[in-house]
C-alpha cells in the first residue's frame, strides 16, 4: 500500500469516535474514508479508538444516544463483538480490584504511606536533626551532665541494713569475708520488697552473756542466715538446732556440710516467721562415724 | 448476501491471484489483505450497513475477479481500488430491499467463561509493568475515570494521552492474544 501523507488531515480523537459511531457528516465521511485507506497511522488510531469505545460501552461511560448508535453502527461485526466481550471481561476482572474514588480515609491512608519518598526524606532529616541536637547538648552541658550522673550514682549506693551485726567477740579475726565487702543491695530493695535473708555471724559461747549477745532485726526478711563459725574447724556433716533461750526447740537442720576450705563456718538458714522477739540459742553437733559430737553453742537476740 | 441475486463463490485461484497482486510476498500479502478487509468493514459499519463483513467480502470477491484484467495496467494505490469497488457494492446494497437485522447472538455463558479463562492466561503473559498498568487502568468506575487516569499518569510521569495510548496498546495485545487463545481452545 502506498502511504500518501502530503495531503492528509489530522483527525482528532473525537472525530475518530464520531466515525465509529457513524456520526460524520456527508462532507467529512469521504475524506475520512480516503485517508483511512492511505494512512496507516490513522488506521492504527482507529483500531485503538475501537477498543476505547468498547471499553467505555462496557463500563457504561457512554450516553444513551451513543449507546443506540453503538448498537446500530458499531456492534455489527463479529470482530467488534469479540472486542466488547473482552472489554466486559476486563471490567468484571478488574472493577472490584480498584477503589477508584478515593474516600477521605483512603486519602489520609495514602498520605500516611510510609514508603512514600517524602516520608523517607522527612524521617532521615528528623534523625539527622536529633543526632545533631544530642551532640550539641552533650558538648554544651557536659559538666552538668557529669555532675548529675555522679549525684544519681551516689544516691544509689547507701549502706544496706543486711550487713551482719556484731559478733560475740568483735576482736575475732576470723570474720566471714562478706563482712568486709560493701553490700551490693540498693536502698530501694529494702523499702519496696523484703530481701531474701538477714545474715548474722555467730561465734560459739559457753553461756548467754546479755551484754555481748548479737541482735538482729528480721521484720523485712524471709529468712535469717546464721553463719556459725566453727571452733575448732573440722570438716564434716553437722546438725544445727534452734531453740529458745529457755530450751524450747524451734527449728533444726540436718546434714549441713562444712566447706572443705576457705571459710570455717556453716550456714544455718532459719525461716524468719519462726522467730519472735527474744533470745535464742543454736546447738550444733558434728556427726562423726555415726556418733554425735557437740560442736558448740551460739546465742543471739531478735529485736 | 441473502438476496435473490446470484452469489459468486470465490475460487481459490482467484483468491491467490488477488493476494499475489497485493504483494508478491505471500506473508506480506496476507497482512495487507487483512488490513484492507478491516478498513472495508469499518467504513461499511460507519455507513450504517447491518452486515458489513458480508459486503466487505463481496467487495474483495469482485476485485479478485477483476484482477486478471487490471493487474498489468493498474497504476496507483491498490488498496484505494478496493475503496472504489466498495462504493459500487454499497450503492447496490442501498438499492436492495432492507433486510431485518440478524438477531443478536444469545448470551452464551460458556463463551463468556472461555473469554475469562483466556483473559487470565493472556494477563499472565504480560510483563509486570504492563500488567500493573492494565490493572490500574481498568480498575475504575465510570465516574472516576478522569481522576484515576490523572493519578496514574502523574505516578508514571506521563501525560493523559500517552497513558491512554500505552494502555490501549497493551489492550490491543490482550485482544490479539485472547482471540488466538479462543481459536486454540475451540480446536478439538
Amino acid at each position: 500500500m502506498v502511504e500518501n501523507r502530503k495531503n492528509s488531515v489530522e483527525f482528532s480523537d473525537e472525530t475518530i469516535r464520531r466515525f465509529l459511531l457513524g456520526r460524520l457528516n456527508a462532507s467529512e465521511q469521504p475524506v475520512f474514508e480516503q485517508q483511512l485507506f492511505s494512512d496507516s497511522r490513522l488506521e492504527a488510531r482507529v483500531r485503538l479508538a475501537e477498543l476505547d469505545l468498547a471499553d467505555d460501552y462496557a463500563y457504561g461511560r457512554i450516553t444513551a444516544d451513543e449507546r443506540i448508535l453503538f448498537a446500530e453502527k458499531f456492534l455489527v461485526s463479529a470482530d467488534r463483538r469479540r472486542v466488547v466481550e473482552v472489554s466486559i471481561a476486563l471490567r468484571d476482572r478488574f472493577r472490584s480490584v480498584g477503589n477508584t474514588k478515593p474516600t477521605f480515609i483512603a486519602g489520609v491512608r495514602s498520605l500516611l504511606l510510609l514508603n512514600r519518598p517524602a516520608w523517607r526524606y522527612t524521617f532521615a532529616l528528623l534523625i539527622f536533626l536529633l543526632l545533631v541536637g544530642s551532640a550539641w547538648v552533650v558538648v554544651k552541658k557536659e559538666g552538668r551532665i557529669k555532675e548529675e550522673i555522679a549525684k544519681r550514682l551516689g544516691r544509689r549506693r547507701p549502706a544496706t541494713a543486711t550487713v551482719p551485726v556484731e559478733t560475740n567477740h568483735p576482736t575475732n579475726n576470723s570474720l566471714p569475708e562478706h563482712q568486709t565487702s560493701p553490700s551490693p543491695m540498693p536502698v530501694h530493695d529494702q523499702t519496696s520488697a523484703p530481701s531474701a535473708s538477714a545474715i548474722i555471724a555467730l561465734t560459739s559461747a559457753d553461756s548467754p552473756n546479755a551484754g555481748n549477745i548479737p541482735s538482729v532485726k528480721i521484720a523485712q526478711h524471709d529468712t535469717v542466715r546464721l553463719q556459725l563459725v566453727l571452733q575448732p574447724y573440722q570438716p564434716g556433716t553437722y546438725r544445727a538446732e534452734l531453740l529458745t533461750i529457755d530450751g524450747q526447740s524451734v527449728f533444726s537442720a540436718e546434714a549441713i556440710k562444712a566447706p572443705e576450705g576457705g571459710t570455717t563456718q556453716i550456714d544455718f538458714d532459719v525461716p524468719a516467721r519462726l522467730l519472735k522477739t527474744g533470745g535464742y540459742q543454736v546447738r550444733v553437733s558434728r556427726d562423726h562415724a555415726g556418733v554425735k559430737q557437740n560442736a558448740g553453742r551460739y546465742y543471739f537476740r531478735v529485736l | 448476501m441473502p438476496s435473490a441475486r446470484t452469489v459468486h463463490i470465490l475460487q481459490q485461484d482467484e483468491f491467490d491471484r488477488v493476494l499475489k497482486w497485493l504483494d508478491p510476498d505471500s506473508e506480506q500479502a496476507g497482512l495487507t489483505y487483512e488490513k484492507i478487509r478491516w478498513r472495508l468493514v469499518a467504513i461499511l459499519a460507519a455507513r450504517g450497513c447491518s452486515c458489513p463483513e458480508e459486503l466487505a467480502d463481496e467487495t474483495i470477491d469482485r476485485v479478485a475477479r477483476r484482477v486478471i484484467d487490471i493487474q498489468d495496467s493498474y497504476v496507483g494505490d491498490k488498496a484505494t481500488y478496493f475503496l472504489g469497488v466498495l462504493n459500487n457494492v454499497h450503492h447496490e446494497y442501498l438499492k436492495r430491499p432492507m433486510m431485518p437485522r440478524p438477531p443478536e447472538p444469545d448470551d452464551d455463558v460458556e463463551a463468556k467463561e472461555r473469554v475469562h479463562i483466556c483473559l487470565e492466561k493472556c494477563l499472565n503473559k504480560l510483563s509486570t509493568n504492563s500488567r500493573r498498568m492494565i490493572e490500574q487502568y481498568y480498575a475504575e468506575d465510570k465516574r472516576a475515570k478522569i481522576d484515576l487516569r490523572k493519578r496514574i499518569a502523574a505516578e508514571l510521569g506521563i501525560g493523559l494521552s500517552t497513558l491512554r495510548l500505552r494502555a490501549l496498546r497493551i489492550r490491543e495485545k490482550l485482544q490479539t492474544c485472547i482471540e488466538q487463545c479462543l481459536v486454540s481452545e475451540a480446536r478439538p
